[in-house]
């Protein structure tokens, strides 16, 4: 039973209106939020076809507030799935735009691409571009710079202006603007250069090859969901009735044309509750997202104003150190621009008698590595201490968090060599995984039924399925090497009459039953080769069917079915090998698809003791872990628009003190909007706003990262990849590590 | 009467129905499976047993399928010899009328060849043309604001001709009446002006060419055939008795033709379904039908169904109030608890599985026939389709399916032809890939297993040589040659030596040379369609298909001779030909199969069945009609005040009474339960929440009280 605190059930006596809330990391906002709509669907006066609309950020937390959800309502003897609606932003367009696809331009059967399908088509059309544009080098590189050099290293020039039209495409939506539009403002304003050039004409085939294929990308969703509002004023009054109350999650991470959407949606006299932390803004770089949509709107007329200071997440250590970290931010840091980046109020402890109380606090709480270190002494010295404290706290949950993504991969491959277990919040789960790699290597192996490795390879995966003791996967081993040396792959599947399917197999001594499990999977493989001559989806379907039982993995496989018909679709030349290809991608993890395993719908780091949870320091929002670890805390990583800071965005090819991706938005941002100042602003001016916005950011991601963590907590830094240019201690950490250390000095 | 139905007791009702007498014209209303198709059928045998000439009856029906009742009474033995009734749509009569009169009227309906014959264009090749208009325009940046596949570019550009030919305005209004209508941004003024644009320029192809499509075939019967003194006298002279049925179900120029029609015939029997309507979204219009209606002498209603159980009949009433008033319903609806049931399931194969072990409950004691079995969905996607299929097939419960976009290039025999025909004409460089090749040769020769097949192609098949790609098997090492074995060497061979001694004959009669590939070599003994009856009707539709296309072809230069076999195989591969059901007619006889398909193909079959399965009753596609951003089928309607925006209110209102529509159509054709089936991740994985579950669970709560009350 929820036994709301003092703050928390002033929150529950809201019946109408706009309330607007503070909440501190840690302090119950998604159970009182989740409570409150429970409340309302059992008090309210909702129609059968009303619901309450709960809007969050991520699909993780979508299947957190259900479970909170519809438990409530169970509790209270009620049908649990009806009276309420849990979406993404994302997923909230989609509901709307598929009422009314008319409104947007689109017919029903319109398709979204995924994200990878996306980037590779922006790539496409940037690769060709820049091949026509010998300009667009002499106007961004460094006079030194050779193009050949920077065209070969990793993360080089081919990628800087892929991104650079990533961000301007998905900026130019934001803002509503086709292509045409932004033609007409770069007219009249006689105002163009060699990138919004690019930009516009990228735009413009990518949204060719869109419409070509009948799709959408993400950023779409948003623009034309807000279009099929806007157009049809009885839509948006019918939609209005549905959804009587809007709770808003996260309302911190709202980009511009988000908070419109919301706003048109809930309506001048609508019920609207928003609650976030500003404080925990990070995803504010090159998108129109702004923690001051959220304070703003706290300070609204008609809004009633609430906070939920308390957290009984981490122990007073913690909290204080975080609390230090506002509290220097606000008044000490030398950029008297970035001192509002962080927001009071600051986090309380909870106070006596409450239901959840901070965790006891102990002197070895915090730990701060001052020396330099390289990297990999960085990553070996966490990777030793772990080692030391795992078996002596299995119960225990544990994170290493990491600003970048492949510096995780790293730590993630040094805990590995280390035989530390470990789990990955990666783009798709293990059990995903593993499906698709199951059914790639069936569609090589029938792709080439004479080829004995990809044939052996199949039934190897197949047959270790559910299999867990070492001899019988020694056994399978065994087995599928036989197959694999087997040079008449015909006589194994279709031996002439007379003779046995194992006869040219020089068979190992095998147990009768795995035999004959080997034989029932032979027989499979033939009804799959006549399925060959399906489309793909059909092949797939039928695959399944033979392989999986349990309702999430069939799911799973209609998923991929619908997929690979869609890669169809696009790629008529497609054969087997390139389908599997697609399922590579997922299975190696290089793309993100969202399964039904419950890793997936929701992760809870306390299903995981005794294990290492590695992520980008953004992933881990929202969970917490008894110990943390932040790595990488140096200048580069969060920079403070000192004079020796380096810039991730600004690369060593590029000419000096230009960001082009801040360089472009901004004009872009300007042209769209009618402010001149940021039409004519001179160059390097959006670069040095740029830096600002990034150091405030980067300060929040660091508050998020301290605020995961429950009873302890390490931070360390490296000196960063250049030996000639040594990161140093980021000058936040500088100012933590002081207070710590004073803090820790004996009376 | 239908194979396996009990033999037909008719009511008074029907008797006095069937033998009114033989002049004047009567309307009989009815909701469905109140038995009035089965009266209008023995009308006819009535009509011509009472004296009328076979041929002197026109019986006129909205779609093929609704005639079924029909020609079972025309083939049934006992049935009068003599002229034969004609069996029409309007359509169908149109084009009749336009073969026997195209020199009278060619000139006055504007076409410039008036010396020439002219041709039918089916939708496919229709859409053949339009493309070879439309293409172009797009180059130069047509229709750029609108996310489309574009071949619904083509068929929504169609789509918008037939329904000013059903409805009867002029093309040039097409863009007037949609922008009138149009409520969203004003760029899409724009492309409904293009659209027009690219209507006209077809039309005006269409004249040029002496084609005529099927909006161009109504619009010469209406404006040049029908008002002509002599085509009228004609059709007096041969039609002196006309049904029709399922009036409600027509065009509003079908209307006007019969309205026109009706004082010259001595008899005349309209049938009308008084809950009909569900091809409101094809152009057919009830308000139309009424019209018609209220101009025959006599009226009859039939009022008790044969069909529904009283329980249904109660589900029918309260479900219908659920959803017009999307409240509770109030009153007192009668018992309906036994009529219905639903089960939920989190995922969709869980669906899949449950609906199979039901209908194998069902069908375990003999006492229920497949035919008496219906699975519905609002719409079909090729996956389900095949899940339901290959899972049916698995425990062999009988089935057909009805899902007419299905490509016929899908079908594995047609590929398996087309692979060969490309491999026969190498100068259409076309040459398939390997991978192609080994499942032709797989599906072609019956002791071709699939690994020999890949072996056979992999050594064999050379792309590279554009002169002759197979080479004989005697080229191989004997080493291969054992390993694919001699046998199936030796029909490679014959297969090989046929397609080489054909080599670039099928060019111009492709239709022909297919023809005789299937007969001569692959339907014989030895060879893999020689009992495969499934590859004989595909085939056999590909090479009708294939006909057809020859006939309307022309070269895009005139100067040089065309190449229409490589342009069919083309066309077939990019979509835009013969999307086609093919298999689903050789399958099973309807009255033995579970029928598995949308609900609106169920609805158009217009035969009840005991038990019906509902499956993903949370899918907004039960409710939310087809949208196509280049057309409007109720603003191109009669009924549109033009002065009006098509808000969402209209679009609700719509929606809400094609549910309420759609569900009471399909609860009049069951006899006995509904089994429904919810899921909570559709088939995408998305959470759907449509409006006929939100109107269930109102139902759901009354089913609950009355059992309540019944236990107390």
């Amino acid at each position: 039973m929820f036994e709301p605190r003092l703050n928390q059930a002033q929150i529950l006596e809201y019946t109408k209106g706009r309330m607007g809330i503070s909440a501190v990391p840690g302090s119950g906002k998604t159970h009182t939020l989740s409570y409150l709509a429970s409340q309302l669907i059992l008090t309210g006066d909702l129609e059968n076809d009303q619901e309450i609309l709960i809007v969050t950020l991520v699909n993780s937390a979508v299947d957190n507030f259900t479970t909170r959800i519809s438990g409530f309502v169970r509790a209270a003897g009620l049908l649990d799935n009806v009276g309420y609606r849990v979406r993404t932003l994302h997923g909230l367009a989609h509901d709307i735009i598929l009422e009314r696809p008319d409104l947007a331009g689109l017919s029903s059967q319109f398709t979204i691409v995924d994200e990878v399908e996306s980037d590779r088509m922006i790539e496409q059309i940037t690769t060709a571009y820049n091949r026509l544009h010998p300009e667009l080098a002499e106007f961004l590189l460094k006079t030194s710079v050779d193009l050949a050099q920077v065209n070969r290293s990793r993360n080089g020039w081919p990628q800087l202006i892929t991104t650079l039209n990533q961000n301007f495409i998905s900026q130019a939506k934001d803002l509503q603007a086709e292509p045409e539009d932004i033609l007409r403002k770069i007219e009249h304003y006689q105002c163009s250069d060699v990138l919004l050039e690019m930009g516009v004409e990228v735009y413009q085939q990518y949204q060719r090859g869109l419409r070509y294929r009948n799709a959408l990308d993400f950023s779409d969703l948003i623009r034309l969901a807000y279009r099929v509002l806007e157009s049809d004023p009885a839509f948006l009054e019918r939609l209005r009735y549905r959804w009587p109350y809007v709770l808003e999650d996260e309302a911190q991470d709202s980009s511009s044309i988000q908070e419109k959407m919301l706003r048109l949606l809930v309506g001048a006299e609508g019920n609207w509750v928003r609650v976030g932390d500003p404080n925990q803004a990070i995803y504010e770089t090159f998108t129109t997202a702004n923690p001051r949509f959220l304070r703003n709107f706290l300070k609204e007329e008609g809004v009633r104003s609430m906070s939920l200071p308390h957290s009984g997440r981490s122990n007073i250590s913690i909290l204080n150190l975080a609390n230090n970290l506002i509290e220097w931010t606000r008044n000490h840091h030398p950029v008297s621009d970035l001192r509002d980046s962080l927001d009071v109020p600051f986090i309380e402890p909870t106070p006596q008698g409450d239901p959840q109380p901070n965790p006891i606090d102990h002197p070895h709480a915090i730990y701060i590595r001052n020396a330099n270190t390289t990297p990999d002494e960085e990553i070996r010295i966490v990777v030793e201490n772990i080692k030391r404290w795992l078996p002596q706290n299995p119960d225990k949950t544990l994170a290493v968090l990491c600003p970048i993504g492949w510096y995780g991969e790293k730590v993630a491959d040094a805990l590995h060599k280390a035989e530390i277990p470990m789990v990955e919040l990666l783009k798709s789960s293990q059990s995903t995984r593993k499906i698709a790699s199951i059914v790639e290597k069936v569609l090589l192996a029938i792709a080439n039924p004479n080829d004995a490795g990809n044939n052996s390879e199949a039934i190897k995966q197949i047959l270790k399925v559910g299999i867990n003791e070492d001899d019988q996967v020694e056994e399978v081993n065994r087995l599928t090497t036989a197959i694999r040396k087997c040079n008449r792959m015909e006589e194994f599947y279709y031996p002439v009459p007379g003779r046995e399917w194992s006869t040219g197999l020089e068979l190992p001594d095998a147990s009768e039953a795995l035999l004959e499990r080997l034989d029932d999977l032979r027989q499979k493989f033939i009804r799959w080769h006549l399925a060959t001559s399906l489309p793909i989806d059909q092949l797939i379907l039928t695959v399944a069917q033979d392989l999986f039982t349990s309702p999430a993995e069939l799911a799973l496989a209609h998923k991929f079915a619908l997929l690979l018909e869609f890669s169809a679709d696009l790629h008529p030349e497609y054969l087997l090998p390139d389908f599997a290809s697609e399922l590579a991608e997922i299975s190696g993890n290089i793309r993100k698809f969202n399964g039904f395993s419950d890793e997936e719908l929701r992760f809870n780091p306390d299903d995981h003791k005794g294990e290492v949870f590695v992520s980008t320091y953004h992933k881990a929002k929202g969970l917490e872990w008894d110990r943390v670890y932040l790595m990488s805390v140096n200048n580069y990583d969060f920079p403070s628009a000192q004079e020796f800071d380096n810039y991730i965005g600004e690369k060593w090819f590029i000419r000096e003190d230009f960001n082009p991706h801040a360089e472009v938005l901004d004009r872009l941002t300007g042209l769209l909007t009618n402010n001149a100042q940021l039409i004519t602003a001179p160059p390097g001016a959006a670069t040095r706003q740029a830096r600002l916005d990034y150091a405030s950011e980067r300060l929040r991601l660091l508050f998020v990262g301290i605020t995961r963590a429950r009873q302890s907590l390490v931070i360390t830094w490296n000196t960063g990849s250049r030996k000639n240019e040594p990161q140093r201690m980021a000058l936040p950490l500088e100012a933590l590590y002081a207070y710590w250390s004073s803090s820790n000095e004996p009376a | 009467m239908q194979d396996g139905m009990p033999a037909v007791v008719l009511t008074n009702d029907q008797t006095t129905v069937i033998n009114s007498p033989m002049s004047g014209s009567l309307l009989l209303k009815g909701q469905a499976g109140t038995g009035k198709s089965t009266c209008a059928a023995l009308r006819l045998r009535y009509l011509i047993e009472s004296g009328a000439a076979g041929d002197s009856i026109l019986v006129l029906v909205p779609q093929r399928s609704l005639a079924a009742p029909y020609y079972a009474q025309v083939h049934a033995a006992d049935f009068p010899a003599g002229g034969q009734p004609s069996l029409l749509t309007f359509n169908g009569l149109s084009q009749r009328m336009i073969a026997l009169f195209w020199p009278l009227i060619n000139t006055s309906a504007g076409f410039t060849h008036t010396k020439a014959p002219f041709k039918f264009l089916t939708i496919e090749s229709a859409q053949y043309y339009l493309a070879k208009i439309v293409e172009p325009v797009l180059q130069q940046g047509y229709f750029e604001s609108l996310t489309i596949d574009p071949n619904r570019l083509f068929s929504q550009i169609l789509d918008n001709l037939n329904k000013s030919a059903i409805v009867g305005f002029p093309p040039s209004e097409i863009a007037a009446r949609l922008s009138n209508a149009w409520i969203g941004k004003p760029t899409q003024l724009k492309i409904y002006q293009q659209a027009e644009e690219c209507a006209i320029r077809f039309r005006q192809f269409c004249l040029e060419h002496n084609y005529l499509d099927f909006s161009l075939q109504l619009s010469v019967f209406k404006e040049h055939i029908w008002p002509s003194l002599i085509c009228k006298e004609f059709i007096y002279k041969n039609y002196q008795h006309l049904i029709y049925d399922n009036i409600e179900e027509d065009y509003p120029v079908a209307h006007d033709f019969v309205s026109d029609l009706l004082p010259g015939l001595t008899s005349a029997l309209l049938i009308q379904d008084t809950g009909g309507g569900y091809r409101s979204f094809l152009g057919a219009d009830p308000s139309s039908a009424a019209r018609l209606g209220n101009i025959c002498k006599g009226v009859y209603t039939l009022k008790d169904s044969f069909v529904k159980s009283p329980a249904i009949d109660n589900l029918e009433n309260a479900l219908d109030e659920s959803i017009r008033t999307h409240r509770q319903p109030g009153g007192d609806h009668g018992k309906f608890s036994d009529s219905f049931s639903i089960s939920s399931f989190r995922f969709y194969p869980e669906v899949i599985d449950w609906v199979i072990s039901k209908i194998q409950e069902l069908l375990t004691d003999n006492t229920i026939l497949p035919g008496e079995i219906a699975v519905l969905t609002p719409f079909l996607s090729d996956a389900l389709r095949f899940s339901f299929a290959s899972r049916m097939d698995a425990v062999k419960i009988p089935f057909t399916t009805h899902r007419p976009s299905r490509s016929l290039y899908d079908e594995p025999a047609v590929r398996t032809v087309l692979t060969l025909a490309r491999i026969a004409h190498p100068s259409w460089c076309l040459l398939p890939g390997s991978q192609e090749v080994r499942m032709a040769l797989a599906l072609a020769i019956q002791e071709l297993d699939y690994a020999r097949a890949d072996l056979l192609s992999r050594t064999l098949y050379q792309r590279g040589n554009r002169d002759w790609s197979l080479n004989a098997f005697d080229t191989l090492k004997i080493d291969m040659q054992e390993r694919i074995t001699y046998h199936a060497g030796q029909q490679y061979e014959i297969l090989r030596n046929w397609l080489f001694e054909n080599k670039e004959s099928g060019t111009s009669e492709l239709d022909h040379w297919l023809s005789r590939l299937y007969g001569e070599v692959l339907s014989q003994p030895g060879f893999g369609f020689h009992t495969d009856y499934d590859a004989a009707a595909a085939i056999a539709h590909l090479i009708d298909s294939c006909r057809k296309f020859r006939n309307i072809y022309t070269p895009d230069n005139l100067s040089v001779p065309g190449n229409p076999g490589k342009e069919y195989v083309q066309v077939l591969e990019h979509g835009i030909l013969a999307a086609q059901s093919v298999a689903s007619q050789s399958r099973q006889s309807a009255s033995n199969a579970v029928f598995l398909g949308p609900a609106f193909s169920f609805l158009m079959r217009n035969q009840p069945v005991s038990y019906q399965f509902w499956v993903d009753i949370g899918s907004q596609g039960w409710w939310s009609r087809l949208e196509q951003p280049l057309t409007q089928p109720y603003v191109l309607s009669r009924n549109w005040d033009p002065s009006k925006l098509w808000t969402d209110v209209e679009e609700y209102e719509i929606n809400q009474q094609s549910l309420a529509r759609l569900t009471s159509g399909l609860l009049r054709r069951c006899r006995d339960h509904v089994y429904m089936c919810s899921v909570a991740y559709n088939e995408r994985g998305l959470e759907e929440r449509g409006q006929l579950l939100l109107a269930l669970q109102n139902i759901q709560r009354i089913k609950a009280r009355q059992s309540e009350a019944d236990n107390v």
